[in-house]
């Protein structure tokens, strides 16, 4: 199932977010050893957590983790314009239409051919919500392995800086340009999604 | 030591400004007896999609800050650029030494002279999760930065900066119907929220294990939630406990 929470306070009572707060603990912290906050040994979450947050979640269907992402209002503070503007080169994107990914996850228990389909149906829930919502383009930061994924998935999208050492990690910044063409150049590239948002309703239905 | 007894009564101003004409009237004072003709006091941020917290404040010249907004300037700016590369002061003829200066970087700093603005020394303001800032001081085209007060701007920017943020109240107003948490309770609530049981809070703060669950209980009630949980989210959105009481190592 594919779910969109946004414009609510962070809180752990829905279990999606829920599950998703731990699953990003054991992602980014148990496995990628990120220097992030924990909440009460479980759950990670920061600062950039708001109301502000638009959230990306795919689940199974019992609200289990599979996927997800957290988008940020490029209009406010938030990761690539506070904490990484060194890594462009050129005028850091920023606007009502701009939107930073971040903490794009992947649930780890999941076999590989599993996980694969769930970062594709990420993929490509990112673009149709984009392409929706009238994002025209997604930033990010990123070590070099997801950077080359990302280029590789056949939508527009291209660094914004030479990467960088910063804090002992190797990092990039990225643009991805998104349009009402996006989600077919997914496509065409072999990146598709089947679920739905709630309330969307399927070509192929 | 000089420096000290000279900035006293500006850090006190400063701390009780509480409209941005008031800190504009002490900052442009500070400027001139350091010796430079303009300040500039700002979030780095294009002021066309800025929301209300977004600190502006500056005596430039009003034609420099309107082509500058005009043209969205403050994307590309260089200095804002190389003020995330340092956590102290420095002078703009350092900048080339900091980042690579692309053409364009070059004529936004030469519009600046044409502009009348000469040489600066910009303080950087780097506050997590929120816009970055700084803080400048510059001279007129043609007059050089005065000699050896380095030091001294580098404490009237960072105090002015922090003045600033109180008075766009960059964090949210503070208002007496926040709920306030005894230090005890406090204290229970951020071990737990670091991922400790009650037995284990109650060994770290030599209490009793039933009166660690009773203050975190009571820290509940206070905001009106049923889940430990729920409360350390709240707390650490409202200031009550930050992301460093709780960060690893």
């Amino acid at each position: 199932m594919l779910h969109l929470i946004e414009g609510t306070r962070p809180h752990l009572e829905d279990a999606v977010l829920r599950n998703m707060f731990e699953a990003r603990k054991r992602v980014f912290v148990d496995l990628l050893g990120w220097d992030v906050p924990v909440l009460a040994g479980r759950y990670e979450l920061d600062q950039f957590d708001t109301a502000d947050a638009i959230y990306l979640v795919v689940t199974d269907g019992h609200g289990g983790h599979r996927a997800s992402a957290r988008l940020l209002p490029t209009t406010r503070p938030h990761l690539l314009d506070t904490m990484f503007a060194c890594l462009c080169d050129e005028p850091l994107p920023r606007g009502p239409t701009v939107h930073e990914i971040t903490r794009f996850c992947l649930e780890r228990s999941l076999p590989a051919c599993d996980r694969r389909a769930a970062r594709d149906e990420l993929v490509s829930a990112l673009a149709r919500f984009g392409a929706g919502y009238g994002i025209t383009l997604y930033t990010g930061v990123a070590e070099p392995g997801w950077i080359e994924q990302v280029l590789s998935f056949g939508w527009r999208a291209r660094l914004l800086g030479a990467p960088r050492e910063i804090g002992g990690k190797r990092l990039g910044a990225i643009a991805i340009e998104i349009d009402a063409e996006t989600p077919g150049l997914l496509e065409r590239a072999g990146i598709s999604g089947t679920l739905c948002f709630a309330g969307e309703v399927s070509d192929a239905a | 030591m000089g420096i000290g007894k000279a900035l006293r009564p500006f850090i006190e101003f400063a701390g009780t400004a509480t409209n941005p004409a008031d800190l504009a009237d002490i900052l442009g004072e500070t400027t001139g007896r350091m010796g430079y003709d303009y300040f500039a006091l700002t979030h780095h941020v294009d002021l066309r999609d800025a929301p209300p917290s977004t600190i502006r404040l500056h005596s430039y010249p009003d034609r420099w800050v309107e082509y500058f907004d005009r043209n969205g300037l403050a994307a590309s700016d260089p200095i804002h650029r190389a003020s995330q590369r340092t956590a102290i002061g420095f002078a703009w003829r350092c900048v080339p030494q900091m980042i690579p200066l692309t053409p364009a970087d070059r004529r936004i700093l030469a519009l600046a002279t044409d502009h009348g603005i000469g040489e600066g020394f910009t303080i950087p303001a780097h506050v997590p999760g929120e816009a970055n800032g700084s803080c400048s001081f510059a001279t007129a085209n043609g007059r050089p930065l005065p000699p050896d007060n380095s030091a001294q701007a580098q404490v009237v920017g960072s105090f002015a900066f922090e003045a600033a943020r109180r008075v766009w109240q960059v964090r949210g107003a503070e208002t007496d119907a926040r709920p306030r948490l005894t230090d005890r309770q406090r204290d229970c609530l951020i071990w737990a929220a670091r991922g400790k049981g009650d037995w284990e809070t109650s060994v770290i703060l030599g209490i009793s294990e039933d009166t660690v669950a009773q203050h975190i209980s009571q820290a509940c009630e206070r905001y009106g939630v049923q889940k430990r949980t729920s409360l350390m989210i709240h707390t650490l959105f409202d200031g009550t406990i930050s992301f460093a009481d709780i960060a690893r190592r």
